[in-house]
């Protein structure tokens, strides 16, 4: 039981690891800062007002699409597309843009078109509402996407593995179930092992009628 | 037993293996985690070898909540155990001679509060009374269940025989069954696997 379901997980776990496309992730980083002081309790707040002032904009996606090249649907756009907006120890207002691709250079390509994207809408955002004086930030790109060099993500041997300990796992505990609920004992000494106790006979099945 | 019965060989085994035990077993309870498993087949078939090895044995029917032996015979159950605890006389009168050898003896009618009857000082008294005319007493007894709830039945003789039945008997409830008999303090003589395939 336990050899099947490993050997089942094992099989799973390969050919997904083999079929699996192997993705590069490449990340861009924005530091987005006040123009005016900001207290440290309120710069997550200042973070969430600047990024969705730029990002509810409902062009601004496509225009990164639009600038980074983008051939696929948008859906798949935004499954690969990932944003971190975060204030960092030091207290620095940070955006982290990461893209994954199968092809390395168009996810160093669309971090950087996303992160330089941004900063321009956030000194468009500051012209615009410096008549209102609402919004007063200095966005710029801290750290470009470069190339990455190897496919991020686990490889095939971590699939391997991991189908091992899980066929294990479950092919342990199901031989365990079955067992305690089987109604098939299959010996004299499956008796003895299962009951600890000693096995004076076994009688094999028979009509009835043949017994006395 | 018919001498040409297939089984006539795995009950001549038990009841060797019996005999063979350290300490000789005088009167025996035969039971089962579940009703079903086939004690009183083991009962009788076991009767039966022991008989033919030359051993002077009775089977009594002590499950009053089921009586089952009298069917086995082919006989009506108006007189057996409850009989002989009610009228005082040996309990040699309520029975059947099945082979040369081997008695067995029903329930006998069976009244209101059969629990109360088999824990009743007669019933042990009745037992250890023809164990002076008989090598071996086999008491087909009602499940673990009740066994180890009736001091008698669990104290009062030499050891208990569990039954299970190959593919009728759950591997866990047999388990729990075993550990609560020794839990009780019972003597478990052994284990029979009935119904087991003929490879077994």
């Amino acid at each position: 039981m336990i050899s099947i379901i490993v050997l089942s997980l094992l099989i799973v776990g390969l050919t997904f690891a083999l079929l699996r496309e192997r993705a590069y992730t490449a990340e861009a980083i924005v530091l987005v800062e006040p123009q005016q002081e900001v207290p440290a309790e309120d710069m997550e707040p200042f973070l969430r007002d600047v990024t969705g002032a730029v990002t509810s904009s409902e062009d601004f996606i496509v225009d990164v699409r639009r600038k980074a090249g983008w051939k696929g649907t948008p859906e798949e756009f935004a499954r690969r597309l990932d944003v971190q907006s975060l204030v960092t120890s030091d207290g620095t207002p940070t955006i982290r843009v990461r893209f994954e691709s199968v092809d390395a250079e168009e996810a160093a390509r669309t971090a950087n078109a996303y992160a330089a994207l941004f900063t321009e809408r956030v000194d468009l955002l500051n012209d615009r509402q410096l008549a209102g004086g609402a919004l007063a930030a200095d966005a710029r790109v801290a750290s470009k996407a470069s190339l990455p060099d190897r496919p991020s993500g686990a490889g095939p041997l971590f699939y391997v593995a991991g189908a091992i300990v899980a066929g294990m796992l479950i092919g342990g505990g199901m031989a365990l179930l079955l067992e305690n609920r089987a109604r098939s004992w299959r010996d004299a000494r499956d008796a003895e092992l299962t009951l600890r106790a000693p096995v004076l006979g076994v009688i094999p099945e028979y009509p009835s009628a043949e017994e006395v | 037993m018919d001498p040409a019965s297939p089984v006539r060989r795995h009950y001549a085994k038990l009841a060797q293996n019996l005999l063979s035990l350290e300490d000789r077993v005088r009167s025996m309870v035969v039971t089962s985690p579940e009703t079903g498993a086939g004690c009183s087949s083991v009962c009788i078939g076991l009767g039966a070898a022991l008989a033919e090895m030359g051993k002077r044995v009775v089977v009594v029917d002590c499950n009053l909540g089921r009586p089952n032996l009298h069917r086995m015979l082919g006989e009506p159950n108006f007189i057996g155990l409850t009989s002989c605890l009610q009228s005082g006389r040996a309990l040699e009168n309520y029975g059947h001679d099945l082979v040369p050898g081997l008695l067995a003896v029903p329930t006998g009618p069976v009244s209101s509060d059969p629990v109360a009857r088999i824990e009743s000082q007669r019933f042990v008294e009745v037992v250890r009374g023809i164990e002076a005319h008989r090598d071996i007493v086999i008491l087909d007894a009602p499940v673990a269940e009740k066994v180890i709830e009736s001091p008698a039945l669990s104290s009062q003789f030499d050891g208990v025989l569990l039954v299970i039945h190959a593919s009728r008997t759950s591997k866990n409830t047999a388990r729990e069954v075993t550990d609560d008999l020794l839990d009780a303090g019972v003597n478990l003589l052994g284990v029979v696997l009935n119904g087991a395939g003929e490879s077994v």
